[in-house]
């Protein structure tokens, strides 16, 4: 969809929906608000609606952050330690991989 | 000017120009197609040179450790190295220049040292390819422990301290462990043939270092894949196995496991389970199963073949007298399966006594005389091991010198001397430690040793026909092979006429009728034949049933005891010889005789004996085998261990021996290049990439520039 052709309430509304549905545990809908609207946030010339589209999308930024953060702790330390977990470590695990512990 | 050209072109007619040329390139492609033919060349086939033979140590796994060897994902690469001496090892561990090696071994090299060493490197060491020899080493190689089932036998702890552990006696001092030991390369086993000669001259090719100087590439290297797909312990395996939320849920081990052989004198109902009033049973046992180092390699001649063969015989020997004088209690033939594992057949038919799930109970168990290894008895002394604990009661005491005496009584007037060794000598690794820690019952294990085994391959590949002087004299077809009577089965045939005549005494029969009872030299031999040279002969194809047929190869059956769902060479056939050596011909037909029932309202035979139409001789002047019914008791019982029916995989108490599943197993030889060549293959790749993105990027924003030449209206007039 190409932003160039909708008009600035439109533009709004659908930075919002974007906004609101990344809080159903969705963080991938925050990076493409953020990777979407930032050149209509940041880059363009000021319009009416301009500042509450970068509201959205600098809080999607932040919650973009914070989910990126708590991944990459909790996939650092299973994979560090599945192993040590034992039982605990393979009912964690969808795939358990063959051969090694 | 360029304008006219194009215009000449557009303006003459097309079509007669367009049929000549595609008409040229027709009769082109087909005379270059006459020419070269059509020729299809795999690179695949240009670079790697396939294993054709691969047997490898496999992974197995018990309650606490896992043994055996291990590939990596995508196999094991390393640059072969052909080991000359122990010192060589040098090189592959510390001094060479192109580690991983592969290091190829000679058999002699083959050793707990070299082994222990290369385990130790591993990092270096990429994998270890043994050369087996075509006869067998002269020194002594036992990959098995020192002590075999030291913690499933009776001698622990609180059984007696002193006998524990083999304090006492160490039954198999040449033992090195290797079996029991876990490597994290692969290890393979290679004949010793064209193909293994085809990788030493590739090593002395390219890999051979020359007088100090490093060896340059293209250097001869060997992948091994043997990935395994179990790891820790039992327990954890058996957890992974149940887990399963993938989309095709894969298993990863498979308790070890098959079915113990079991036949009695007097038939027994197998339906009603549990203790029989009245009935008091002489248990005679066998072990069929053996290992060696690699997976599905275990000839076990002397550690299996020897004892079971001897009792099959002694079965037969017994057949007529137990009909026309029988004694008073039962005999109860038993021959089983995965005693090598910590006993696994002898604790489960043990367990299935005592929960009443087997055709009697212990309590209608009167003694025990096993059958160990007898082949390699050289004098004529045979020795009558017992358990000298439990003779502290002076009503086993009693009961253990009487069957002594029946024993010796039985060897009158025969070449075979039984002799008792040092009273307070424990029992040897044998079945009978089983029925032992259940309840004290009188026994003697036979075995052609006084304390440590003489054999000197225990539980190894070597332990074969040749070990055992079964040869024959050059030039005899594999017929005349069958029937002639070997030295070592002359010899084991007077084993068995004296475990035979001892049964009977033992049994209660009268001692008038104990000349009568003689094992027969030619069935001896011919079960050798069949157990140790190849089982597709003659004699054992007219004992089967023929949808067996398939099973006998041209080569002796392998005693590996494997998973539960594959079924053990020696099981099947022991059970067909016992129903043919023990029971008898039956007038019935075949649709009777596979139904079980000896005519159409018959019910009750089922519980008592068991039918097998057997394909029988082809006659002499016709084509078709002329099968028979044969009814016996000879039956099979599960021999998988407790602990898998209880679910307890950390059990101390039953064996909890699993065994790995693994993709196919193969190997391959290939010439690699430098680490060098290969950096500077892919950066000029990368560069070409790079250079190409470039061009593309540039021409096409200069698209105008350079393509504006040819863009003129066409009807433009001149």
């Amino acid at each position: 969809m190409n932003l160039e052709r909708l008009p600035n309430e439109e533009k709004l509304c659908l930075c919002r929906k974007y906004y609101l549905a990344g809080f159903a545990l969705l963080p991938f809908l925050w990076l493409v608000n953020v990777v979407w609207f930032f050149r209509e946030a940041f880059v363009k010339p000021a319009y009416t609606e301009q500042s509450q589209i970068k509201t959205y999308v600098k809080r999607s930024g932040m919650g973009l952050l914070f989910w990126v953060a708590v991944l990459t702790t909790w996939i650092t330390i299973f994979q560090h330690f599945r192993a040590e977990w034992g039982a605990m470590g393979d009912y964690l695990s969808f795939t358990i991989p063959l051969g090694i512990p | 000017m360029s304008t006219l050209p194009v215009v000449f072109s557009l303006s003459a007619p097309r079509t007669r120009k367009m049929d000549l040329p595609s008409n040229k390139w027709i009769v082109h492609l087909l005379v270059c197609c006459f020419v070269v033919g059509v020729n299809c060349n795999s690179v695949d086939k240009k670079i790697y040179v396939k294993l054709n033979y691969t047997v490898s140590c496999v992974r197995l796994l018990n309650a606490t450790h896992q043994i055996g060897c291990q590939s990596s994902l995508s196999g094991n690469v390393g640059v072969l190295h052909v080991l000359e001496s122990e010192d060589n090892l040098d090189w592959v561990l510390s001094s060479g220049p192109n580690p991983p090696y592969m290091v190829i071994l000679e058999s002699p090299l083959f050793t707990r040292s070299v082994m222990m060493k290369l385990k130790s490197g591993s990092s270096r060491v990429a994998g270890v390819a043994v050369v087996a020899p075509n006869t067998n080493p002269a020194g002594a190689f036992s990959p098995h422990t020192t002590c075999p089932n030291e913690n499933s036998g009776v001698y622990s702890e609180t059984y007696d301290p002193a006998m524990a552990n083999c304090n006492k006696t160490v039954w198999n001092p040449l033992g090195n462990g290797l079996s029991y030991e876990e490597f994290d390369f692969p290890i393979f086993s290679l004949k010793d043939d064209n193909d293994t000669q085809v990788i030493r001259q590739c090593y002395l090719d390219h890999n051979r270092a020359v007088n100090g100087s490093r060896p340059r590439y293209p250097l001869c290297a060997m992948q091994l894949y043997s990935l395994m797909f179990a790891v820790t312990d039992t327990a954890t395996c058996m957890r992974r196995n149940d887990i399963n939320l993938s989309i095709n849920p894969e298993m990863v081990c498979d308790p070890l496991g098959d079915y113990n052989v079991w036949a009695s004198t007097r038939p027994l109902n197998n339906t009603a389970k549990g203790h029989k009033m009245w009935e008091s049973a002489v248990v005679a046992a066998a072990r069929l199963d053996s290992r060696s180092f690699f997976f599905d390699i275990a000839p076990g001649a002397q550690s299996g073949v020897s004892g079971f063969v001897a009792l099959l015989a002694a079965a037969h020997a017994l057949r007529d007298v137990v009909q026309e004088a029988p004694p008073n209690r039962t005999i109860l033939y038993t021959f089983f399966q995965g005693e090598t594992f910590d006993y696994i057949g002898s604790s489960r038919m043990v367990y299935d006594m005592e929960n009443n799930q087997f055709a009697v109970d212990l309590d209608n168990i009167h003694s025990v005389l096993e059958v160990g290894q007898v082949g390699l008895r050289n004098d004529s002394k045979l020795w009558l091991h017992t358990d000298p604990v439990s003779r502290r009661n002076d009503s086993v005491n009693k009961e253990v010198e009487d069957l002594i005496a029946n024993l010796r009584l039985a060897a009158t007037n025969l070449s075979v001397t039984p002799e008792v060794p040092t009273a307070s000598q424990p029992l040897p690794p044998s079945s009978f430690q089983r029925f032992l820690r259940a309840r004290p019952i009188p026994g003697v294990v036979l075995e052609d040793h006084q304390s440590a085994f003489t054999s000197r391959f225990y539980e190894s590949m070597y332990d074969n026909a040749e070990y055992l002087n079964v040869s024959y004299p050059p030039n005899l077809t594999p017929e005349e092979q069958l029937r002639f009577v070997t030295e070592s089965a002359k010899a084991l045939t007077e084993v068995a006429t004296l475990v035979a005549r001892a049964l009977y005494r033992q049994a209660g029969g009268a001692e008038t009728q104990l000349v009568n009872i003689n094992a027969d030299s030619q069935t001896v031999t011919q079960m050798l034949y069949g157990f140790l040279v190849r089982t597709n002969n003659s004699w054992f194809q007219q004992l089967i049933p023929s949808d067996f047929m398939s099973h006998l190869t041209n080569r002796p059956p392998n005693l590996y005891v494997g998973a539960v769902q594959q079924s053990s060479e020696p099981t099947v056939l022991v059970q067909f010889l016992m129903a043919n050596l023990t029971g008898s011909t039956v007038n019935v037909t075949q649709e009777n005789c596979q139904n079980q029932r000896e005519d159409e309202n018959d019910k009750e035979s089922r519980h008592m004996y068991i039918y097998m139409w057997v394909q029988g001789a082809v006659p002499p002047n016709s084509t078709q085998r002329q099968g028979f019914c044969v009814r016996s008791t000879a039956r099979l019982s599960k021999a998988v261990s407790p602990a898998f029916d209880l679910r307890e995989f950390t059990s101390k108490d039953y064996s909890t021996w699993t065994e790995s599943r693994w993709k196919p197993i193969s190997g391959r030889i290939f010439l690699v290049a430098s680490h060098e060549l290969e950096m500077l293959t892919l950066g000029v790749g990368v560069g070409v990439l790079l250079t190409s993105l470039l061009l593309t990027y540039v021409i096409s924003a200069k698209a105008d520039i350079l393509f504006s030449s040819g863009r003129e209206p066409t009807n433009a007039t001149y």
